[in-house]
C-alpha cells in the first residue's frame, strides 16, 4: 500500500478509509460562478479523491427560498442514494415554516442533519424563534451544523454558538468553519469548555498546521471532515487531512469515523447506507 | 514516485504581525512546510518588503534565502519618484544580477499608496515589460478595472494574479478571453470544479500553482491539482511548467 503522500501526489483516491463530508452544498449561488454545482459532477469529483458520502444543503438556502432549496436537496438525495445525504435548511426568521420543513424533510430517511446560517439569515443563534428548531433536533438527537466566523458576526459568532451548545447539551453542535482562519484558538477554547461542540475543517484558505493544532488540543475525535463542495472544491480538504502530521488513526477518525458516530447513516426505510 | 514537480508561485519569508497559529518566519520553516506538502521549488518575497519597506525587505530576502537554491527571489517594487526605489534603469540590472524571477506590487491606497496608472508607474511597468519580468499582483486588493488597464497597456508583461479567490470567475473569464498575458495563481482558486472549467475553456496556460505558504498550508493546494480531472500534461503545466515557461521568456 502506498502512503497517503504518494497517493495524493499520484492523484489516487483514498478508498481504504471512509471519507464523509459533513459540510457540503449544492446548486447555484448568486455571488459567484459555481462550475460543478450539480450532484452528478459533485459525485465525479468526490470519486476522484475518495469521498464516500456527503451531507449537503443547497447554496441558496439562506439568501433565497429555503423550501425551494430543500426541494433541491431532496431531489439530490433521492437520485444518489448512499452517496448524498441531506441537511435540512432552516431559518429562524420563519419559525413555523422551518418547523414544517423539518417535519417534511425528515420524512426522508436520508435527511440526517440540520443546517443553519445565522450570519446570512440575520437571526441570532439565541433568538427565541430558533427554539422550535433546537427542540426538534433535541428530540431526535440530530446534529446541527451552524456557520461560524470569529469577527463581527452579531448573529452567529463563536461565543453565541457555544452558548446555545451549552444550553442544548443533547445536540451535537458542529462549529462550521471553526470560526474561520482567525478563529482556531477560540474554537479550541470553546470546544474544551463545551463537550458537545465539534470542530469543522471546512475552509478555503487553511492556516498552516491547523489540523495538527486541533488534534493536539482537543483530540481527533472532536474534529470533522467538511468541504463546502461545490461552493469550494472538496479535493484540497482531502489533501489537507491526508498530508497532516497526525497519526493514521486520527486521520480515520477525522475522515469519517467521527461522523459515523454522530450521524445515523443507517437505513430507516431501506435506504442504502452505501457502506 | 510519479508526482508532478511543484513550483510554487506564491510564498513568503518573514514574520507577520498577525500569524494564524504558528510563527513560521524563516527559510528553513518555509522549506519544512514545502516538504510536508511535496513542493520542490518556490518563488518567495519577504514580508518586510510588503509590510514595512520594499527595499529593506528585498535585501533581507536575499540574505534569508542564501544557501537555499529551492527558493527563488521575488522583489517588491515601487515607482522611483520618491527615491525609495532606484529608477528602472538601475533597478532592473540589479534584479537581473540577483536572479530575481518576478516582482510584486501593492499599488492601492490601503497598501503601498501609489497608482498603477501610466502617469505614476508607467516607467517601471514599461521596463518590466521590456524585460518580460513577471508582475505578481494581489487579487484581494487590486480592482479588476485596474488589472484590465494593465493587461491592455502592457500586453507583453506577464501578469500573475495571486490570492485570487473562488468568487472571481465572472471577472476572470472575459479577461482570459482577451489577454494571453494573464495568469492566475491557484492557492485560493478553489471553486468546485474550477480548474477543470478553466482548462475546458482556455486550456491550462493561465493557471500557475501556488500555496501562500507558510501562513497557509500547501497540502490543500497540492491536492487541488493532483486530483484534478485533467491530463498529465496539464497537471505538469500547472504544477510548474507554465511558470518555468514564463521564466524562459525573461530578459530577451
Amino acid at each position: 500500500m502506498n502512503t497517503y503522500f504518494e497517493r495524493v501526489h499520484a492523484g489516487l483516491p483514498l478508498n481504504d478509509v471512509e471519507i464523509i463530508d459533513v459540510h457540503a452544498h449544492l446548486g447555484p449561488y448568486f455571488n459567484m460562478h459555481v462550475p460543478a454545482r450539480d450532484p452528478g459532477r459533485m459525485i465525479r469529483i468526490m470519486d476522484l479523491c475518495g469521498i464516500a458520502k456527503a451531507v449537503l444543503s443547497p447554496n441558496m438556502s439562506w439568501e433565497s427560498d429555503l423550501v425551494f432549496a430543500n426541494d433541491l436537496m431532496r431531489d439530490a438525495v433521492a437520485s444518489h442514494p448512499g452517496r448524498i445525504y441531506g441537511a435540512c435548511a432552516v431559518n429562524g426568521n420563519y419559525p413555523e415554516l422551518s418547523g414544517d420543513e423539518l417535519e417534511r424533510c425528515f420524512e426522508d430517511a436520508a435527511v440526517l442533519m440540520i443546517k443553519i446560517h445565522p450570519a446570512v439569515s440575520k437571526c441570532r443563534l439565541d433568538d427565541k424563534r430558533m427554539n422550535g428548531i433546537y427542540e426538534f433536533a433535541s428530540r431526535r438527537k440530530l446534529c446541527i451544523l451552524a456557520h461560524t466566523w470569529l469577527d463581527n458576526d452579531p448573529f452567529g459568532n463563536m461565543d453565541l454558538f457555544s452558548g446555545v451548545a451549552e444550553d442544548h447539551p443533547d445536540i451535537p453542535w458542529i462549529m462550521g468553519h471553526s470560526g474561520g482562519p482567525y478563529g482556531s484558538r477560540r474554537a479550541v477554547e470553546l470546544a474544551l469548555q463545551v463537550p458537545n461542540i465539534y470542530l469543522d475543517l471546512t475552509l478555503s484558505m487553511c492556516p498552516a498546521r491547523q489540523v495538527e493544532f486541533f488534534v493536539k488540543e482537543v483530540g481527533a475525535e472532536r474534529v470533522l471532515f467538511g468541504t463546502d463542495n461545490p461552493f469550494l472544491d472538496p479535493r484540497p480538504q482531502v489533501g489537507r487531512v491526508a498530508l497532516a502530521d497526525i497519526s493514521p488513526r486520527d486521520k480515520v477518525n477525522i475522515f469519517g469515523a467521527n461522523a459515523r458516530r454522530l450521524i445515523r447513516f443507517e437505513s430507516k426505510r431501506g435506504h442504502l447506507s452505501g457502506s | 514516485m510519479d508526482k508532478p514537480a511543484f513550483f510554487d508561485a506564491n510564498c513568503s519569508v518573514g514574520r507577520v504581525g498577525y500569524p494564524h497559529l504558528f510563527d513560521i518566519a524563516d527559510a528553513a520553516g518555509l522549506k519544512q512546510e514545502m516538504a510536508t506538502a511535496g513542493v520542490e521549488e518556490a518563488l518567495a518575497y519577504h514580508t518586510i518588503a510588503r509590510d514595512a519597506d520594499p527595499r529593506l525587505g528585498n535585501f533581507r530576502l536575499m540574505e534569508e534565502i542564501k544557501g537555499h537554491p529551492e527558493l527563488h527571489p521575488v522583489w517588491v517594487v515601487l515607482p522611483h519618484h520618491t527615491a525609495e526605489m532606484p529608477p528602472p534603469a538601475k533597478l532592473l540590472p540589479e534584479m537581473k544580477a540577483c536572479g530575481v524571477r518576478a516582482v510584486r506590487m501593492f499599488p492601492t491606497k490601503t497598501h503601498h499608496s501609489f497608482s498603477p496608472a501610466d502617469w505614476c508607474a508607467g516607467e517601471l511597468l514599461s521596463a518590466l515589460e521590456a524585460g518580460r519580468v513577471p508582475l505578481i499582483l494581489d487579487a484581494e486588493i487590486l480592482p479588476w478595472e485596474d488589472v484590465h488597464g494593465l493587461l491592455k497597456t502592457y500586453s507583453h508583461l506577464p501578469i500573475i494574479m495571486a490570492n485570487c479567490n473562488y468568487r472571481q470567475n465572472r471577472f476572470l473569464y472575459p479577461l482570459f478571453e482577451k489577454f494571453p498575458n494573464l495568469y492566475v495563481e491557484t492557492s485560493w482558486f478553489m471553486g468546485g470544479g474550477a480548474v477543470e472549467d478553466v482548462i475546458e475553456r482556455f486550456g491550462s496556460r493561465p493557471l500557475l500553482f501556488g500555496t501562500n505558504m507558510p501562513r497557509y498550508t500547501g497540502t490543500a493546494a497540492v491536492a487541488l491539482i493532483t486530483y484534478a480531472d485533467i491530463g498529465r500534461k496539464d497537471k505538469e503545466a500547472i504544477a510548474g511548467g507554465n511558470l518555468r515557461g514564463i521564466f524562459e521568456g525573461m530578459w530577451p
